[in-house]
């Protein structure tokens, strides 16, 4: 029952942090992105445009729910939510600090992997359900792009469970905490393994510049060309818990996680998390979209090779010097 | 002329309500003011947050991208521009709109959700502007969408979109509060940017009202006393001789006609042009350039000879040869109008479009064509707009 109560506790204290973030997080993408195209950015909505993700919200819940006459209503309906439990059922074992860990699983990564594997259900659902070519043409893009990123994803995360030798996050940053952290050394397996695990992910949550299943100049809006009102704010939501929950896995995984000196372990995991959020904004307002065969060429051509020889030298690493 | 525009919505205020539920709401205390306050924060949601669908045609909405873009940067009021009418909340007709275009207007305008708005961008949206009285225009898309702000301007400029999206807020939040909004019109400026077209929201607008009654209420703007079928002479341009072809003038002697008229192309009898396109194209004209078809009435206010002649079309073709020194061959078909004409859709594949054009436009109907549907006016269009007895001023009303 103690269980229970704590893992409740937990877990709803970490949904709705993560939720309130998203309002930080939103505000800064669309500062950020008006910066860097020499514009402002929200203003009207006081102080500094901060109240802006508050006011889409209560907009979109004030929309017509429309559901077209021939979707398949079932999909079309539960997509939204499914999409936006698949993403943040992710934080559910990252260890945000030594003690605030939702469910400390032996198989955190086996686990993160397979949510993550998850989240091309509600996209099909959505592409499938709406009855709309455009949405379906989204969803099959996605559907290819993200099981084809899967497999460089896997091999970036297994080199920090093969250097730390376990599958659990909090052993993983201990490992690093009381060795190095793994960008730090071995740099030569940290660094390209950290790059490869980001661009993977990017390309799992289908952001710039691996955006092609919502290409408006293509697609309309992709699998969400038939969403009105709150089901469109749900994958809106599930796009940018997406990137708040892959930067906290990837400071996890190859930046330390919670270690650091002198503030408490949350600040430097919220530190981190934040950085790698920004980095990613700024890749997104920065680079232009792949075209669909390079998208695939790039895969399959380098980063599936490139995994490839990240794990075997791990493995090497760790028999030989480790 | 005092001109008193009708509200453009009615809000209901509530009066003559009886619910139990709403009278409970009325006698506890705080509760009025807790809903008002809630619907405050409502419609501050509404406007500061509305999203775009730009229906943009032409030039407004260059200055449409611009408001979008760093210098007016309309996002500093929350306005993110989506591509698709799910998601938006506000549309932006920037440009002229055909008749052709506007049915799909309304079917976008259609898939918006509610609560929707429409802003009418720039002088052709509004009343149409010098297109108006255009047979492919729509004389102002209010006509058959509800508009909420005008924004005025040939096109406007950025500032002034800025500007009647801040209107919009204000409309928005008055309407909320159960003010009737009339827009504020002056009576001089409604005598340009309205035309005497009925207007959607009017109440003098009939539902029944036939083609007939509505053009006999409009202004006419042409001059009923101009000839248009006097038509100046005109001299051949010195440089055009030399490019026609000596094989085609070789082959025009063969088929019996003597020598090539100053003032246009060779009229050739019309069972004999098929054969005539047929041999160019084996000399190696295999350009299609144009098929040009013109409507003449029977002889009246024509001078000499051309008095005489009866009601025909005349079509003129023009077929080239590919590559240097590229000789030129044009000749013309007369046949009455009754009478279709053979088609080119056999020799030249780039037949079939022009004269499913010359088909819709004129009128001349072509024998043997695969698939003569109309091409440039809306499928369910019953008239020939290029034809001389087709009023110049005519609205049809096939958008609405």
């Amino acid at each position: 029952m103690n269980e229970f109560l704590q893992g409740g506790l937990y877990g709803g204290g970490i949904i709705v942090a993560i939720m309130s973030s998203l309002l930080f997080v939103l505000w800064t993408e669309r500062k950020m992105a008006a910066r860097m195209q020499s514009r402002i950015g929200p203003t009207f909505t006081d102080p500094l445009g901060f109240l802006q993700a508050p006011a889409d919200v209560l907009k979109l819940l004030q929309k017509e729910d429309i559901i077209p006459e021939k979707a398949d209503r079932a999909l079309f309906n539960n997509a939204p939510l499914l999409g936006a439990t698949v993403a943040i059922a992710g934080a559910a074992v990252v260890p945000f600090s030594a003690t605030i860990v939702g469910a400390d699983l032996e198989v955190g990564v086996l686990y993160l992997l397979a949510v993550g594997a998850l989240g091309v259900l509600p996209v099909f659902a959505a592409g499938w359900g709406s009855n709309n070519k455009f949405a379906l043409l989204g969803a099959m893009r996605a559907i290819a792009q993200s099981v084809s990123y899967e497999v460089p994803l896997v091999l970036a995360a297994l080199v920090p469970v093969i250097l730390a030798g376990s599958m659990k996050l909090s052993d993983i940053v201990a490992y690093q905490s009381s060795h190095h952290w793994l960008v730090v050394w071995p740099f030569f397996l940290g660094i390209p393994a950290f790059g490869l695990f980001m661009l993977a992910m990017l390309a799992e949550s289908n952001r710039i510049p691996f955006d092609i299943p919502e290409a408006e100049s293509e697609l309309v809006a992709g699998i969400t060309t038939e969403y009105t009102g709150m089901k469109f704010g749900l994958f809106y939501m599930a796009e940018y818990l997406h990137t708040v929950i892959a930067s906290a896995v990837a400071s996890a995984l190859f930046l330390g996680g919670y270690d650091g000196p002198i503030a408490p372990g949350l600040w430097w995991m919220v530190l981190k998390t934040g950085l790698l959020v920004v980095a990613i904004y700024w890749l997104r307002w920065s680079l232009l979209r792949f075209r669909s065969d390079q998208l695939m060429a790039l895969c399959w051509r380098w980063l599936v090779p490139s995994g490839v020889v990240l794990v075997v030298g791990a493995a090497v690493w760790v028999v030989f010097a480790g | 002329m005092a001109v008193t525009p009708p509200p453009l919505r009615t809000v209901d205020t509530g009066a003559g309500f009886r619910h139990p539920l709403y009278q409970v709401m009325l006698e506890t205390p705080g509760l009025t003011v807790g809903t008002a306050a809630l619907d405050d924060l409502l419609s501050w949601g509404l406007t500061k947050a509305m999203w775009i669908f730009p229906m943009a045609t032409s030039c407004c909405g260059i200055e449409f991208m611009a408001t979008a873009a760093s210098r007016v940067d309309i996002d500093r009021m929350g306005v993110i521009v989506r591509a698709t009418p799910r998601q938006a909340d506000v549309m932006v007709v920037a440009g002229t709109i055909t008749t052709k275009m506007a049915p799909r207007v309304l079917k976008l305008w259609e898939q918006m959700p509610e609560p929707k708005w429409c802003i009418a961008m720039g002088s052709c949206a509004i009343s149409g502007d010098f297109y108006r009285n255009l047979y492919s225009v729509v004389p102002g898309i209010d006509t058959f969408l509800p508009v909420d702000v005008y924004v005025p301007g040939c096109p406007p400029n950025p500032e002034a979109l800025m500007h009647g999206m801040m209107r919009l807020q204000e409309k928005i939040q008055r309407q909320r509060k159960g003010e009737n909004v009339v827009p504020e019109l002056n009576p001089d400026l409604l005598k340009i940017t309205q035309p005497s077209v009925p207007r959607l929201n009017e109440a003098t607008r009939s539902p029944t009202q036939t083609l007939e009654q509505e053009r006999a209420s409009e202004n006419p703007t042409l001059d009923e006393e101009t000839d248009p079928l006097v038509v100046p002479p005109s001299e051949p341009a010195p440089g055009l001789a030399p490019l026609v072809g000596a094989d085609f003038q070789a082959l025009l002697i063969e088929l019996g006609v003597a020598e090539l008229p100053k003032d246009g192309p060779p009229v050739i009898p019309a069972a004999q042009h098929l054969e005539l396109a047929r041999r160019l194209k084996g000399l190696g004209y295999r350009q299609l350039v144009t098929i040009a078809a013109s409507h003449w009435p029977a002889g009246k206010g024509r001078k000499g000879a051309d008095a005489a002649e009866v009601e025909h079309h005349e079509i003129a073709y023009a077929l080239r040869t590919v590559g240097p020194g590229s000789r030129l061959a044009s000749w013309a078909v007369k046949v009455p109008v009754a009478e279709p004409v053979l088609t080119l859709a056999g020799v030249f594949a780039g037949a079939d479009w022009q004269e499913r054009e010359q088909f819709d436009l004129v009128g001349v109907r072509f024998a043997g064509h695969p698939d003569l549907r109309r091409i440039m006016q809306t499928e369910n269009a019953t008239t020939h707009p290029l034809r001389r007895e087709f009023p110049a001023d005519a609205h049809l009303a096939p958008w609405r």
